[in-house]
């Protein structure tokens, strides 16, 4: 098995193809009709580029601000590579398919559906999970709002919310109630605490959280 | 005042238990916590929580059911010679035989991987016939059933009569953590963390399968990651695998099922259809008929019940009769009050149709119907808060966008199977409490400490729980809304009576009388004065502590009522409708932590909104596969479909903790039916309520 440190090292230009190698050249010509010259020049650049796969491959990342290193066949997501090879299983496997959002993670500043992100994708990226979002054993303002409001019953939405909510917040610092329900829309709640996610997002921005109309008592 | 701290995250921070919110003035009782935060809230937002489909252990295999692709399919012939070449296939069993629903397990295979498993099952060769399938209620039921001489006769002698179909569609739980777990026997002991509702009902049908004695292994779920009902009765065909399987491999098996296997074979809240025909009089007193109902229960043999007449109204002497229908799909499990958000939908949409009728303000007919005096209570209270003064008359707005106003009512019965519970206060003043029952987010873990605390006279941040294990004392299942009814007294019994173990040290060394001691404010009081703290105190116990327990016995507590208020606004050139405020009005007697009974009361409601609007089983009337088997067309209630929701506890003197996570699911899709009616001013009957069917009655409306 090849493992050239020069791949390993350049993520952006390194996953695609790889991944389309493992796959097989042939099938991907066939299948992406129109475009010969591209396939050519794939073709090409594959022979130059060492083949990964199908077998387990070494993928390096950052995850939560520590080296991490998986040797996994590149057709394992994120998600799994998190869970079952690193055990990180705050990050949920819900529908598998990036309609829910429960395994929301940071990838490089963005968020992502770790479900719908290939490992070999997200080599030499930094990764932040749920895991990483306290630092120095202080929540975040994000996790102490959602206790405060509480913003989960069942949990198990908890960590997706709480990392698209700190995305949201590090993108714009104090959100409009329709920012923060845009933003979240990518996650689903079972148990329905939407209402009380966003007054945490609320509140962790240093805003009033939604006020029940007054005037009349039970 | 001193405030109450959390556990601390890696030992250096610290958030307060007493955290104030301010934002919801309306509940103005008081509860036995009003600050309080769920104490494995921390857990849960850092990713700590470790939830039995988390249970990655080293050296663990995993199982896959092979499933029926059709609704009706007779297993002709396997080849899994292929299946068995697959690197890392540890056991395939298939069995031949005749399923009669989509997601029919026939057999499994085991890999030693996630992926192993997932080839194995890719790489079988099954070859199915097809068989005829029935995929709803109406393929068996093809028309209303006529009248009874009795019925034409009332009717036709009425005033005004009412005479229409409902239905609802099948709403699976979906809860987002899959059924199943980790099995991991090890011969003469076994360890199964499982996604239950029923720690208990786990245990007691496991033993056979695993071969050992209760005493011999442990059910562990600390964190159920959701059930709403399907997680009730016993381990289910997925723990009985999986401990098959780690029996006989003698390794972890994981068997956690995916998100079409959870739409297809985990149980659903069956659809119904409701035939009614009544008569009533021109001030809307109705005088009565009849009403027919069926629940579509696809393969199971019962389970279609549908609550209507709910017996919050009257409405005469009404002849009910109930059927239910099979077909091929995957049969009902309790879902949230199994029967009451179907039937409610029926009986308050044809409440406002006959309001219609009659001429009457769908408020007005409310107040002349119920029965009980607190829903009236409720409506006057309700009404306000939702702005029912600018409730426009049915279909008399003009504007492209139109706003429609819709009541809902529901109510449940509190019930408490009996429990178990043990307090032991520490010699260094800390206290555990220790429970078995599981807690699937409604909080328990929490309540259990505050009963804890408030039985006892002592700070929150004294009390850790243990819950969620076989080796704990026994406690109900969660189901029919029993849980904080059983086991809140039960606790409080418990912690009383570790108290009153507490006292007679005190007295023994003090040589004073056991009665003269109390505690208040984490302070130990003798004849009222301030006797020692509460360390102090416990620290003249012995290095075992003390320990109280408690048990109690069946018991019901009285029934939890509630009424809900929707407001809408709906696109009459798209037919999307826009829920905009719901006020949901609920009782349940003593509040013991006032955030999760909020939490309770908006989760209800957001489901029912999602049940009333989107959610719907869809199969393929041919072949009999669900179409929509995932979260991207089975579509459930997100954030962008929000409406400003606001909980109002109903605190109202009433004493003993009753039925709080049932209750509020009920009124809400029958309350967004009604507002969709009056925004319209056409009835739509059949949910759920999807802007086809509202363009549909909209342009039967202006035609």
């Amino acid at each position: 098995m090849p493992d050239s440190p020069r791949s390993l090292d350049e993520p952006k230009g390194f996953s695609r193809r790889s991944f389309i190698k493992t796959v097989g050249v042939s099938a991907t010509v066939s299948t992406l009709s129109g475009i010969a010259e591209a396939a050519a020049i794939e073709h090409e650049r594959a022979e130059e580029t060492p083949v990964l796969g199908p077998g387990p491959v070494p993928i390096r990342f950052t995850v939560n601000g520590k080296a991490a290193q998986v040797k996994v066949e590149p057709s394992t997501t994120l998600l799994e590579a998190l869970r079952l090879h690193l055990n990180m299983t705050g990050s949920k496997l819900i529908c598998d398919r990036g309609s829910c959002g429960g395994c929301s993670v940071i990838i490089d500043g963005k968020i992502m559906n770790a479900c719908m992100t290939l490992a070999i994708d997200a080599m030499g990226a930094k990764i932040t999970t749920v895991e990483g979002l306290a630092k120095d054993g202080q929540l975040d303002p994000v996790q102490v709002s959602f206790v405060r409001h509480d913003a989960l019953q069942c949990g198990y939405c908890t960590p997706g919310f709480v990392v698209a909510t700190r995305v949201l917040l590090n993108d714009i610092p104090k959100p409009t109630l329709d920012q923060i329900k845009h933003a979240l829309g990518g996650n689903i709640c079972r148990c329905g605490t939407y209402t009380n996610i966003f007054n945490a997002a609320l509140e962790a921005s240093g805003q009033s959280p939604i006020m029940d109309q007054k005037g009349v008592t039970a | 005042m001193k405030i109450d701290t959390a556990p601390t995250l890696n030992g250096t921070s610290s958030i307060p238990f007493d955290m104030p919110t301010t934002n919801r003035p309306m509940n103005l009782g008081q509860s036995m916590n009003d600050n309080a935060s769920r104490l494995d809230g921390i857990a849960k937002v850092t990713g700590a929580a470790k939830y039995s489909s988390d249970m990655l252990l080293p050296g663990a295999v995993f199982i896959r059911f092979v499933r029926c692709p059709f609704g009706a399919a007779n297993l002709e012939s396997v080849d899994d010679s292929a299946a068995r070449k697959v690197p890392g296939v540890l056991d395939i069993d298939i069995q031949m035989k005749e399923c009669q629903y989509n997601g029919q397990p026939v057999g499994h295979v085991v890999g030693d991987s996630p992926a192993a498993a997932a080839r194995a099952l890719a790489a079988l060769k099954l070859t199915w016939k097809r068989l005829p399938v029935k995929t709803l209620i109406t393929d068996s039921i093809t028309k209303a059933p006529e009248p009874t001489e009795e019925t034409k006769k009332l009717m036709a002698g009425a005033a005004l009569s009412h005479d229409a179909v409902y239905s609802t569609p099948v709403q699976t739980h979906s809860s987002l953590e899959p059924h199943g777990g980790v099995v991991d026997h090890k011969g003469d002991k076994a360890t199964v963390y499982a996604s239950t509702q029923g720690t208990f009902s786990v245990r007691d049908g496991m033993g056979d399968v695993l071969g050992l004695k209760a005493s011999e292994f442990e059910v562990i779920c600390e964190y159920v990651g959701g059930g709403f009902g399907s997680k009730l009765g016993g381990p289910g065909k997925e723990l009985t695998l999986a401990a098959k399987i780690s029996k006989k491999l003698n390794r972890p098996a994981y068997l956690v099922c995916n998100r079409a296997e959870e739409h297809l074979d985990t149980g659903n809240r069956p659809s119904s259809r409701t035939v009614i025909r009544l008569a009533f009089e021109k001030d809307g007193t109705i005088t009565g008929g009849e009403i027919r109902t069926f629940g579509g229960v696809g393969v199971a043999g019962g389970g279609g019940g549908v609550a209507i007449p709910s017996g919050r109204y009257n409405l005469g002497n009404v002849d009910k009769k109930h059927e239910d229908v099979k077909f091929n799909a995957g049969g009902p499990r309790p879902f949230r009050a199994p029967g009451h958000p179907q039937a409610t939908f029926a009986e308050e949409l044809m409440l406002d149709e006959i309001a219609a009728k009659a001429g009457i303000n769908p408020l007005e007919l409310r107040r002349k119907l119920f029965k009980d005096d607190v829903y009236k209570e409720m409506l006057e209270v309700g009404s306000k808060l939702i702005g029912w003064k600018d409730r426009k008359a049915n279909g008399s707005q003009t504007s492209v966008m139109r706003t429609g106003f819709g009541i809902g009512a529901g109510g449940w019965g509190s019930a408490s199977p009996g429990g178990n519970a043990e307090v032991v206060i520490h010699q260094d003043g800390s206290v555990e409490s220790r429970t078995g029952t599981q807690d699937i987010g409604t909080g328990q873990r929490t309540t259990m400490a505050i009963c804890t605390a408030d039985s006892i006279g002592i700070p929150l941040s004294l009390v850790t729980v243990q819950i969620g294990r076989s080796t704990l004392p026994p406690g109900p299942g969660s189901g029919g809304s029993v849980t904080s009814p059983t086991t809140a007294p039960t606790m409080m019994a418990a912690a009383a009576d570790a108290k009153a173990k507490l006292f007679e040290v005190l007295a023994k060394e003090a040589g004073a009388n056991a009665a003269d001691f109390s505690v208040k404010d984490g302070a130990v009081l003798r004849g009222g004065k301030q006797f020692l703290t509460w360390k102090d105190a416990c620290s003249k116990l012995t290095a075992d502590g003390v320990k109280g327990s408690a048990s109690t016995g069946d018991g019901g507590k009285g029934a939890s009522q509630g009424v809900q208020f929707v407001r809408i606004d709906v696109d009459t050139e798209t037919g999307v409708i826009y829920p905009r405020h719901v006020i949901a009005i609920q009782s349940c007697g003593r509040v013991i932590c006032r955030k999760t009974a909020e939490s309770q009361i908006i989760g209800g409601v957001i489901q029912g909104l999602s049940f009333g609007l989107f959610e719907n089983r869809i199969l393929d009337r041919n072949v009999g596969a669900m179409v929509n088997p995932n979260f991207e067309f089975y579509k459930i209630l997100g954030p962008n479909d929000m409406p400003h929701i606001e909980p109002v506890l109903w605190w109202h003197g009433q004493t003993g903790v009753k039925a709080l996570g049932e209750p509020p699911s009920v009124p809400t899709a029958a309350a967004l039916g009604c507002a969709l009616f009056n925004a319209i001013g056409r009835p739509v009957r059949h949910m759920p309520l999807t802007p086809d069917k509202v363009l549909m009655a909209w342009e039967g409306a202006v035609a």
